[in-house]
């Protein structure tokens, strides 16, 4: 693969929550992974001495794995998460595997269907709107 | 048609958190902006995703959408004029 898609993505090393692809179809469907580690600044207050990655991080990860799918350069934030399902807690040591679809989209709004597993066990689910802002942005209807 | 605008009006009052009644929507109540149902883009989408659905017919871009979009008479008539329903 030619470059690393994940290095695509508009967000700072800061708050990026995808380390790596394994499959791409751009602009359908996407798997990426993301490792959770007790040294992740997130986790060293939630909660101290029992780190658990926050929920709104994991539908992050799934946003971010969504975002891999739009066009490139584009900048997007959430507009809608349906049927957001945690199913069980991410701990450090666990490898997430994140599987996005796009499924049909209008104008700067795209819908994607997106699980996170691990160990093959779903852990997360959720339906995600995202809508492209900035240069790319087509505008408001 | 009326038959067509009447599975239009379930398909709004099934996919959308509507504030109003669906029987009290008329068919040429504006479905977006101030003076009708005030529905914003989200909704927008999720009506496309449901006409594709419900009536395989097939809503392109946001210049479609904001004229198809525009009333449930519109709809009824896209469905028509695309041969489904």
């Amino acid at each position: 693969m030619a470059g690393d898609p994940v290095s695509l993505l508009p967000h700072g090393l800061s708050f990026r929550f995808v380390d790596r692809v394994l499959e791409i179809v751009p602009g359908e469907r996407v798997i990426a992974l993301k490792n959770v580690t007790a040294n992740d600044p997130h986790l060293q207050g939630h909660f101290p001495g029992n780190p658990v990655m926050p929920g709104v991080l994991l539908v992050e990860s799934m946003a971010q794995t969504a975002g891999l799918l739009l066009p490139e350069g584009s900048s997007a934030v959430l507009a809608q998460i349906k049927e957001a399902r945690l199913r069980t807690p991410v701990i450090p040591g666990d490898q997430i595997r994140i599987e996005a679809v796009r499924r049909g989209g209008l104008g700067d709004l795209h819908r994607f269907e997106v699980a996170a597993l691990v160990k093959g066990t779903p852990v997360a689910e959720a339906e995600i709107v995202l809508a492209v802002v900035g240069p790319n942005a087509e505008g408001r209807p | 048609m009326n038959e067509i605008a009447q599975r239009v009006r379930t398909l709004l009052s099934t996919r959308l958190k509507l504030a109003t009644a669906v029987e009290g929507i008329n068919d040429d109540t504006p479905l977006f902006g101030p003076t009708g149902l005030g529905l914003d883009s989200i909704d927008a989408l999720e009506l496309v995703l449901g006409l594709e659905k419900e009536f395989g017919v097939v809503v392109e871009d946001r210049v479609t959408a904001v004229k198809v979009l525009a009333s449930i008479r519109t709809i009824a008539e896209h469905i028509q004029s695309q041969g489904k329903g």
